[in-house]
């Protein structure tokens, strides 16, 4: 029997019982519809919490710290012999090897003030890790600010959103209110750094600082930093230390190396890791979030498949009774020359067909109700953002192209197997019996 | 196979399992069927005729014994060369007409040739060309219900003919229609016979001998002579009739 014959005729005998397939067909079209709707919708809310994750950090950034290996403390009685030098410290050599690696556009160095350090505002005072950076420009880490400029002199520094609300009056009796955030841009901070003498006594250094910048929150380590040239940091932290820092031996506190886009960032930091160093980037976030994701997608895909299953029921009834009304004529169909191969093909065919319109039926109603949806709970968030603020989803649900035909390919098979048994039962109906049906 | 033959039956058996018991449908039947003959097989019902036919036509098998048609021995085919064989070799005609009620005439016809991978357009010549002859040119897109019962049953023949097969098999195939629409059936049988077709008419309509070149008497599963068969119809027509019953 031809493809062709074979795909006319199996259309040809479901058109015979319009009324009953597509009853049957409208089974699989609302489990089709469902896979389709639950796995745009997760598709959609993955796609939301990515770009909601892009929008608070900036996907191409690494953190890189330097790379403490498991030091090897062999046991006492074999003379216990400890080796602390191994850890790979982010030297100018190092940083001049991870600058060369595919992929890196930039990479700042930032190195903490390691000294007690009190600042003092008017009566204010507040503890904040204050961070040096050899960039003139904060921009050039992807900051912004929202009072004031990024760019960055000797003598000044630039403020991460959450520093002036750790200001406090430290002889505020218990029933005075708590202090307003100061408006720091523009001021001059005290920055009193404290080191203590061999002998113990106290030794202080107080510097005028000029806050030039607020940063717009990024709810990131920035937040609580206070950037200040890398020379000064340096200045400071040699003299905490009492001589200069060998830095081709100690290294800087951390790195931020800017990837030329996101695609690269997790190539780059694998790199980074394999030439000994720490590095982390949002992105291996973005994979924990993806991959939560794919577990939710995975469980609404399912619910649907429920629904697709009942479906897949209802066509092996319908095609089980369809045999029994169709005894004769499958009794006659091998009588004219039909093989076994044939009945079977032809029934397996009605069976997959039912599933195919189902499917096809389903792979529209789903997708429209996906746009419903989407359009609907739009207007649904702008309504709850106007009140609330923050910013907005662009998309409740997304059909990602595959979806449509997987779920056409999915109905059409689960029409196959469900049709599988009754079509074996009629290619092997003995011809004389089922011409003799009543 | 002797050259005479062109239905060899040797020692052909059939039982069905019926409940607990078995029924002998046909019991060690032997028989032999010229080329190009008219035979009619006879019958009271349940004497095994229509057996005899569904086992030549390959459309059962025999618990024991041989059927050779031709060249082939039908008995030992598989699934797939008996497919081959009711297409290509036997043409089937039953009582009941067995159309398909939504197809067109023609299609009915042209249902054999889907299995042969026929094309379309060489399916509808050859299934008008063959309803034109059996006299229902004019009847072509017809659906079986727009047709009587003697123009379904041509429709049937037709369909029959369509692989040209050289042997034609009719289970009482004037059983649903009035007289005179099975006797119009009966003489398009004849002439198929005429055109060279061996065919055999499973009936027990007694016009159809007037045809026969060669008939066949069964009883009770076994062949017996027309004596012995008039002799027993006879006798249970009389049975039938002390008891009261009328025939």
């Amino acid at each position: 029997m031809r493809f062709s014959d074979l795909i006319s005729l199996i259309f040809y005998n479901l058109g015979r019982r319009k009324g009953r397939v597509l009853l049957t067909a409208v089974g699989v079209m609302i489990g089709t519809a469902a896979v389709v709707v639950l796995v745009s919708l997760a598709v959609g809310l993955q796609k939301n919490a990515t770009q909601q994750l892009w929008g608070i950090s900036d996907l191409t950034s690494i953190e890189v710290y330097p790379g403490y290996q498991e030091v090897a403390v062999e046991a006492a009685g074999s003379g216990g012999k400890f080796d602390g030098g191994s850890s790979n410290m982010l030297t100018p050599s190092a940083i001049e090897k991870i600058a060369a690696i595919p992929g890196v556009k930039k990479v700042v160095i930032h190195d903490y003030l390691q000294t007690a350090l009190e600042i003092n505002y008017g009566k204010l005072q507040s503890y904040s890790s204050v961070v040096g950076v050899n960039v003139t420009d904060l921009a050039d880490l992807g900051l912004e600010v929202t009072q004031g400029t990024t760019e960055l002199l000797k003598g000044t520094a630039i403020i991460g959103s959450w520093i002036p609300q750790n200001f406090y009056n430290p002889k505020a009796r218990p029933d005075d209110p708590p202090v307003e955030p100061p408006d720091l841009v523009g001021q001059t901070l005290k920055f009193v750094m404290i080191k203590w003498a061999e002998d113990g006594t106290e030794i202080r250094r107080t510097v005028n600082v000029k806050i030039v910048g607020l940063l717009k929150e990024t709810r990131g380590m920035a937040d609580g930093n206070i950037y200040m040239q890398l020379d000064e940091t340096n200045t400071y932290n040699d003299w905490a230390r009492g001589k200069r820092i060998d830095r081709n031996k100690e290294g800087y506190s951390m790195l931020i190396v800017k990837a030329e886009n996101p695609d690269v960032v997790l190539d780059v930091a694998d790199e980074i890791n394999n030439l000994g160093y720490m590095a982390n980037t949002p992105q291996s976030y973005l994979e924990g979030i993806n991959s939560f994701f794919m577990v939710l997608q995975i469980i609404f895909g399912g619910v649907g498949a429920i629904a697709l299953l009942v479906a897949a029921i209802g066509i092996a009834n319908t095609m089980t009774m369809s045999i029994l009304e169709r005894t004769r004529e499958i009794g006659l169909m091998k009588a004219i020359g039909a093989t076994n191969k044939d009945v079977l093909s032809i029934f397996l065919g009605e069976a997959a067909g039912i599933g195919f319109v189902g499917g096809l039926g389903g792979v529209i109603l789903g997708w429209g109700a996906s746009v419903v949806l989407n359009v609907v709970a739009l207007a649904y968030f702008a309504s709850q953002a106007s009140s609330g603020g923050g910013s907005l989803p662009t998309a409740a649900t997304s059909t990602p192209f595959w979806l449509p035909i997987f779920a056409l390919v999915f109905a059409t098979v689960i029409g196959l197997l469900s049709g599988f048994y009754p079509a074996l039962r009629a290619a092997t109906l003995v011809p004389v019996n089922a011409l003799k049906y009543e | 196979m002797s050259n005479e033959s062109f239905v060899s039956i040797r020692n052909l058996t059939k039982e069905y399992p019926m409940g607990e018991t078995k029924v002998v449908a046909l019991d060690e039947v032997s028989l032999e069927i010229p080329p190009r003959s008219f035979t009619v097989v006879m019958g009271p019902s349940g004497s095994g005729k229509s057996t005899l036919l569904y086992l030549i036509g390959g459309l059962d098998w025999p618990t024991s014994g041989s059927i050779q048609v031709a060249d082939d021995e039908v008995e030992k085919m598989d699934e797939n060369s008996l497919a081959e064989y009711r297409r290509n070799r036997v043409g089937f005609i039953f009582q009941s007409f067995n159309l398909i009620a939504s197809m067109p005439a023609e299609e009915n016809v042209a249902f054999p040739l889907r299995f042969s991978g026929i094309p379309k357009a060489e399916r509808r010549s050859r299934s008008r060309e063959i309803l034109t002859h059996v006299g229902l040119g004019d009847r072509i897109r017809h659906r079986p219900t727009e047709l009587s019962g003697g123009q379904q049953q041509r429709v049937a023949i037709a369909r029959a003919l369509i692989n040209d097969p050289p042997l034609i098999l009719a289970d009482e195939p004037t059983g649903n229609l009035d007289s005179h629409s099975g006797f119009a059936i009966m003489q398009l049988l004849s002439d198929l016979h005429r055109e060279g077709k061996t065919v055999i008419v499973v009936t027990h309509d007694p016009r159809m001998l007037q045809f026969a070149t060669n008939t066949i008497y069964l009883l009770d599963g076994r062949v017996v002579s027309e004596e012995s068969y008039k002799l027993a119809t006879e006798s249970m027509a009389q049975a039938a009739v002390e008891k009261g019953g009328t025939l």
